[in-house]
């Protein structure tokens, strides 16, 4: 029950910290207008009425309506206290003491000020009709939302890595230097309101928090509609958005989607407030807003140029002035975006990663996996595209969620571009939800989603007469098919979806402990590392587990370059195409030379297509030149993992890990001149149309090409490829390898770890951990 | 040549080439070059391959190989049925022995005595044998290669003379069973 009662107390602060710091926030930019009268909410919701072509007012002032205030101040207090979380972990000083107190203060600033209280004007009350439509529908959904985020967290990028380095963060009290992992290079916009969650009341906190962004993105919704002057609109919007099945799972669990789903409809609704309204003040939390989107998630990225581009836009066709606007927007949204473009700058050397890297050349991450993701991410194993609308709405299995049966109705959205205001929603829907093509994941289009949504409401009920009973019923109908028993009737089975309202799991009346147990194997893997590893021990793995419930470091696949590389060299044992059985002879008349390099000419077709290279050695009348300390190896692309050809190891080598180009090389300097008349590459044949040559550089500097076509023949090596690989792992200081049971290779260190050189050394939960057998 | 001199935009962008270039040339982080690195010895006298599909009741997986009258109650140990059976997949089939760790329990023992148990591969009866005291006990035999298919599921089983028949509810008991599986010499 502590535990229960921290989690509500920790997300009940952050959450009022939030509002907090974005009431003041915007009651000082109301202070500080530039002159002109205020305009009422009602001059307001008449100009901006569906069919109203110009806004009607001139206004400099900046007021909102009361219903307005609590979802923009809070995505906006957001967006600044995030800041506030990263300079405190930037600064070391992450202790909960420190965090509770920024948490009270900021509240106490407000209550202070009077920021805390509800302002400005009530606006229409709302019919009883719409009320006994909306707050039974709500209630309900708000109730299956809530148990679930307060139950303990046992999603699988929650408990993984958003919570993950949350606690490691608290755990060092500040921000780490983390190169060996690609996820800590996301940008973590909403991940910093959960530190001082998870720092009172631990991963529920944080779901909580995430379902704070959920609830306040309904709101703006809803209150968007009232500002058009049609709340049956907003209601109905906000509800599709809200019900649908995706949103409630992903919005009820530690993920950051709804978050970045609120910073962008933020953004946007400020954008729509600076246009009515010409106060200018307006586009300062336009662009906080629009920079904080990049800041939840780089995908949102898009938000910056759509708010760059409305502004532009609409001051073309209003006429004014230009520059300061533009400057507005560029300098708040930088203010957000800055600091995590310069965190992956000054820590991974690439301030656009996790991307870039074939730009922003770095040894932490290989290109490839650039590549090797966006085929994963633009798959899901969906093999038929058409079939994409289907799987998203009613299916899900493969693309991890659905939005719910009702979104099969989208294309009504289209309906909305008779309005002004259902053609910026489009508008701002066809720009945010642009990046879905990089991912096909359901959950990445929960951005768009509540344009789409409101597009729909304002397409089919914006009819005086018989909108409000069109919309109740698609409420109704909505409401039904997307509740768990609803899903339940027409979604593959095991899609991703939230299942009953766990009351006994929240209250923790069910053990936290037992309920993991029993629900999330990755909860029980993490466990069990815990349970076997010593405490700062790496390990190396075939995939992750829950690493917000372990103080464990497991570096996994794909997650950088040298897990990607320790893993090659398992491949290599495990893999006939990827093992040195090839060898590549280029000999030539003997020669006196200083520097000599293998140079790659051909032009491969296949983007797939590496070079490599196990070992490559010189030779002067069939003797090995042994090398020697004063040589300097180089190579290109990929020069930080030369020495990999070099080391007289058969399961490693070296590997452009990018599409082999013309112009790629391996250099070696011998540091004084040595008699050659033989180079040797020891290979695989995973590549082809791969054409080599030996050049020597000459005393004026130019390189000659000194051997080609060289004699290739068949290569044995009586070494264990498998002790070798183990080794390559050993020597990077991991003592510890984790495997999953349905993972790549998994029989065969089951089989026999001894011939890695391994010991198991626990098993369960779909993992087993092996440990290195020391010699 | 004057419309480039003199225009504004060209300036413009003729100034913003040099952040540029700036911006560019500090995306390279090229590193100075290596010498080469300790110089690694081959391991040639390595332990042979060896394949050990043995499940081990205390696996978090065990349940996955049971294919019948072993008890799915989690632990480190299983009762067993009348017959048990379980299946593993193998990648050879030479020098394979069938392992299994089991135990008598004194409390069955006691109503039935002696019991004698017999050993089967894919249905192949391979031996039997007799236990005349309660406790744990080790059954290690070489099984014929023909026996068992390379690259398919092979059944293991046993199947005990006199179970336990509970009283309360008649449900037959056989053995408590730890380990078992093939492993490859």
């Amino acid at each position: 029950m502590i535990q229960a009662l921290a989690a509500l107390v920790g997300a009940a602060l952050t959450v009022a910290a939030c509002y907090a710091a974005g009431a003041i926030l915007i009651d000082w930019l109301a202070r500080h207008r530039a002159g002109a009268a205020l305009q009422t909410g009602r001059e307001r919701a008449r100009s901006a009425a569906p069919g109203s072509v110009v806004p009607a007012s001139s206004s400099k002032g900046m007021t909102l309506w009361r219903f307005e205030r609590v979802p923009l101040a809070f995505t906006l207090g957001t967006a600044c206290l995030h800041l506030a979380v990263f300079a405190i972990l930037a600064a070391h000083i992450a202790y909960w003491p420190v965090l509770t107190v920024l948490l009270l203060s900021v509240i106490g600033c407000a209550v202070a000020k009077g920021s805390w209280r509800l302002r400005g004007e009530a606006g229409e009350p709302l019919s009883l009709n719409l009320k006994r439509v909306c707050i039974p529908l709500f209630g309900i959904f708000t109730i299956l939302y809530f148990f679930h985020a307060w139950a303990p967290e046992n999603s699988a990028d929650g408990s993984g890595y958003h919570l993950g380095y949350v606690a490691r963060e608290l755990q060092a009290h500040g921000l780490e230097r983390v190169t060996t992992d690609v996820y800590a290079t996301f940008s973590g916009g909403i991940d910093m309101l959960f530190v001082p969650a998870f720092a009172i009341g631990r991963n529920s906190a944080a779901a909580l928090v995430h379902l704070a962004f959920t609830m306040a993105l309904a709101m703006a919704m809803f209150a968007y509609g009232r500002r058009l002057g049609n709340p049956w609109v907003g209601v109905a919007g906000a509800f599709l958005t809200y019900a649908s099945p995706i949103v409630g799972i992903d919005g009820s669990s530690a993920y950051n989607d709804l978050g970045v789903a609120a910073a962008v409809f933020s953004a946007f609704y400020w954008l729509e407030i600076w246009d009515e309204t010409h106060a200018g003040k307006a586009l300062i939390p336009a662009g906080l807003m629009a920079g904080y989107a990049f800041a939840a998630k780089g995908t949102a990225f898009v938000m910056v140029p759509f708010a760059l581009g409305f502004v532009i836009w609409r001051v073309r066709k209003l006429g004014g002035e230009m520059l300061r606007p533009l400057v507005t927007v560029i300098l708040f949204s930088s203010l957000m975006i800055a600091p995590w473009m310069l965190k992956n700058w000054i820590i991974v050397r690439n301030p656009i990663a996790p991307f870039g890297n074939a730009i922003f050349r770095n040894p932490y991450f290989h290109p490839i996996w650039e590549r090797e993701l966006a085929d994963v991410m633009q798959s899901y194993g969906v093999t038929d595209k058409r079939t994409l609308p289907l799987e998203v709405t009613v299916r899900g299995e493969k693309t991890q969620g659905i939005l719910g049966m009702t979104f099969l109705a989208a294309p009504l959205a289209l309906l909305a571009l008779r309005f002004r205001h259902g053609r910026r929603l489009l508008a701002a829907a066809l720009v945010v939800g642009a990046p879905y093509v990089t991912n096909i994941g359901t959950r990445f289009l929960i951005p768009p989603l509540p344009f789409v949504s409101l597009a729909m409401a304002l397409g089919i009920g914006s009819g005086a007469g018989i909108g409000p009973p069109i919309l109740a019923a698609l409420m109704i109908f909505h409401a039904v098919s997307s509740w768990p028993d609803g899903v339940r009737r027409y979604a593959d089975k095991f899609v991703w979806r939230l299942d009953h309202i766990l009351i006994n799991q929240a209250l923790r009346r069910i053990p936290q402990d037992e309920y993991l147990r029993k629900s999330d194997m990755d909860y029980g893997a993490a466990r069990l590392v815990e349970a076997t590893v010593p405490q700062g021990e790496r390990i190396l793995g075939s995939r992750g587990v829950a690493s917000s419930y372990c103080n464990c470091e497991i570096l996994t696949t794909f997650q950088s370059a040298l897990s990607q590389t320790l893993f090659d060299s398992f491949y290599v044992a495990l893999v006939e195409d990827d093992q040195p059985k090839i060898l590549e002879s280029f000999q030539f008349p003997e020669r006196a030379v200083r520097r000599m390099r293998v140079l790659q000419t051909g032009n491969v077709a296949d983007p797939e297509t590496q070079w490599s290279v196990h070992e490559l050695r010189f030779y002067d009348h069939g003797v090995e030149i042994p090398r020697q300390p004063e040589w300097r190896l180089r190579a290109w692309p990929n020069p930080w993992e030369v020495q990999l050809a070099f080391d007289n190891s058969l399961a490693t080598r070296w590997r452009t890990w990018e599409s082999v180009k013309p112009g790629d090389y391996l250099d070696v300097d011998f540091g004084r001149e040595r008699k050659v008349d033989e180079v040797r590459i020891e290979t695989s044949s995973d590549y082809y149309q791969i054409r080599l040559q030996v050049e020597a550089l000459d005393p004026s500097g130019h390189w000659a090409a000194i051997a080609k076509n060289p004699k290739v023949s068949a290569f044995q090596t009586k070494s264990s490829l498998r002790l070798e690989a183990t080794e390559a792992m050993r020597s990077h200081g991991f003592h510890y390898l984790l495997i999953g049971d349905s993972d790549y290779g998994a029989d065969d260190f089951r089989d026999d770890p001894v011939a890695w050189g391994l010991k198991q050394v626990a098993v369960g939960y779909g993992i087993r951990i092996y440990k290195v057998i020391e010699r | 040549m004057s419309r480039f001199r003199y225009s504004n935009l060209t300036v413009n962008l003729r100034l913003l080439l040099l952040p540029g270039a700036v911006f560019l040339y500090a995306c390279q982080n090229m590193p100075a070059p290596y010498a080469p690195p300790e110089q690694r010895q081959p391991f040639e006298t390595f332990a042979p391959y060896r394949i050990n599909r043995i499940i081990d009741m205390a696996d978090g997986d065990a349940d996955n190989y049971i294919v019948h009258d072993i008890l799915r109650t989690g632990g480190t140990w299983r009762w067993t049925g009348k017959h048990p059976e379980a299946r593993v997949f193998m990648r050879a089939n030479d020098g394979l022995h069938y392992i299994v760790d089991l135990t008598i329990a004194g409390a069955t023992f006691k109503d039935t005595g002696p019991v004698t148990l017999t050993f089967y591969v894919n249905g192949h009866l391979l031996d039997k044998a007799t236990y005349s005291a309660s406790g744990p006990e080790h059954f290690d035999e070489p099984v014929p290669a023909d026996w068992v298919q390379v690259g398919k599921d092979a059944i293991v089983g046993a199947e005990i003379d006199k179970p336990w028949i509970s009283p309360a509810d008649g449900v037959a008991l056989g053995f408590i069973l730890n380990r078992i599986g093939l492993r490859q010499e």
